[in-house]
């Protein structure tokens, strides 16, 4: 009975000593290329007229914690049937730029980004449109404009956020502004659609995506992203935000503060 | 955080995937607008416009019997030939009109499709015609937009003719 007694109170001593219960695990936070599919291209064949048809990959690297190149690639391919012409339009399209992401991050594990960017965007593509009909008081004609290759080159400005859903999986949205600067002409028909930038009918055409992305954890590090100053002052006695020890229990919950803002 | 960017996802992913809608705004009709007149400021009392060798009943463009100094309509183009005949009678007397012309097809939007665009070259006319003058040699789905002191081709008759 008392060797029992002496067995408990040493495993009591034992695990309450700091050295074996609360050993310390090393906090990582761990960074790396991200790649990922926008799932809105395949739900736009159910929103739109016209057999529109693609499919995009995005990917972007960590830089410096805050700042995010970004690599955009994707096919499209669109045939519309309307009562007086069918068009098509088939076409590759990329953009490269970059994200910067504009909320602090409040611990090591804290990953989700809000972002403002910017991208430039060069598309490559065929037209064609055939049984194009016309009446008047005179008959009717059909026609036809052989197939051509032309190309765009745009610029966009970019906002959106993403998010750890589950361990390295995210999941993201972006509303786009794109912005035409160079398109090829064509006396007969103007492209109103264009791989990477969509419908042309306005001049500033908007687009969204909504992205799922796998990030590589092939880096890791101790320390905090340094935050991007974007003016305010600073606050006496603000938490210092390079602190890894930060974990940013501040208890107000839900959203974060923006960068540099007072608060 | 999560819960508020699904959240905000679904309201903006809502809002730009609004339907463009299927109608058409745009003018797709190429009408050459022409304007007919009397020397010495003589009215025009009837003015019947058909095309050549469209003779049957339901062939004639214009039947205007409202007497005026000035009349205006908006007549179609050949989509097949290079030059379009009309048969005019005005106060009675019948005279015919010959435009040359080039055509393209023009694409106009996604929801009007495609339209004629003309440009005219030359005339050629009998002798009850004194003259005609060109104000706009093209013709297209906005012709017939013009102000009613414009127009594509004015059209003056023979005081003696007519």
């Amino acid at each position: 009975m008392i060797k029992i007694l002496v067995s408990t109170l040493i495993l009591l001593l034992i695990s309450s000593s700091p050295g074996f219960s609360q050993k310390k695990v090393p906090v990582w936070r761990y960074e790396g290329p991200r790649i990922g599919i926008d799932l809105s291209r395949f739900l736009i064949p159910y929103m739109q007229k016209g057999n529109r048809n693609g499919w995009e990959i995005q990917a972007d690297v960590p830089y410096k914690g805050n700042w995010f190149p970004t690599f955009e690639f994707g096919m499209q391919w669109f045939d519309d049937k309307r009562d007086g012409f069918r068009y098509k339009n088939n076409g590759t399209y990329a953009r490269v730029g970059v994200d910067m992401n504009i909320v602090k991050f409040e611990s090591l594990k804290d990953h989700d980004l809000v972002f403002i960017g910017g991208r430039y965007g060069y598309s490559i593509f065929n037209q064609e449109t055939s049984g194009i009909g016309y009446s008047n008081y005179w008959g009717s004609i059909t026609s036809s404009v052989p197939k051509r290759m032309l190309n765009a080159h745009w610029a966009e400005l970019v906002f959106g956020m993403k998010g750890e859903i589950f361990s390295n999986f995210f999941l993201g949205w972006a509303l786009r502004a794109k912005f035409p600067f160079s398109v090829t002409k064509d006396s007969n028909i103007k492209p109103y659609i264009i791989p990477g930038i969509g419908k042309t009918t306005t001049d500033v055409p908007f687009d969204f995506s909504i992205g799922l992305y796998y990030r590589f954890p092939i880096f890791r590090t101790k320390t905090l992203p340094k935050p991007i100053k974007m003016g305010g002052t600073k606050h006496p006695g603000q938490n210092d935000e390079n602190n890894p020890n930060n974990q940013g229990t501040s208890g107000t919950g839900g959203l974060r503060s923006l960068r540099g803002g007072g608060q | 955080m999560r819960f508020s960017l699904f959240i905000i996802s679904l309201l903006i992913f809502g809002m730009v995937s609004c339907n463009d809608g299927n109608r058409c705004y745009d003018s797709v009709d190429t009408l050459m607008v022409t304007s007919f007149s009397v020397n010495g400021y003589k009215s025009i009392k009837t003015m019947v416009i058909n095309g050549v060798d469209r003779n049957d009943v339901g062939d004639i463009l214009v039947n205007d019997t409202d007497s005026a100094l000035t009349k205006r309509y908006p007549l179609p183009l050949s989509l097949s030939a290079d030059s379009t005949g009309f048969v005019l009678k005005a106060n009675g007397k019948k005279d015919t009109l010959y435009i040359r012309h080039t055509m393209i097809i023009s694409f106009i939007s996604e929801n009007c499709g495609f339209a004629p665009n003309y440009v005219i070259s030359g005339f050629r006319y009998t002798k009850g015609i004194d003259s005609v003058k060109i104000s706009d040699t093209k013709v297209n789905p906005n012709s017939i937009l013009k102000k009613t002191n414009d127009q594509n081709i004015s059209i003056y008759f023979n005081s003696a003719a007519h």
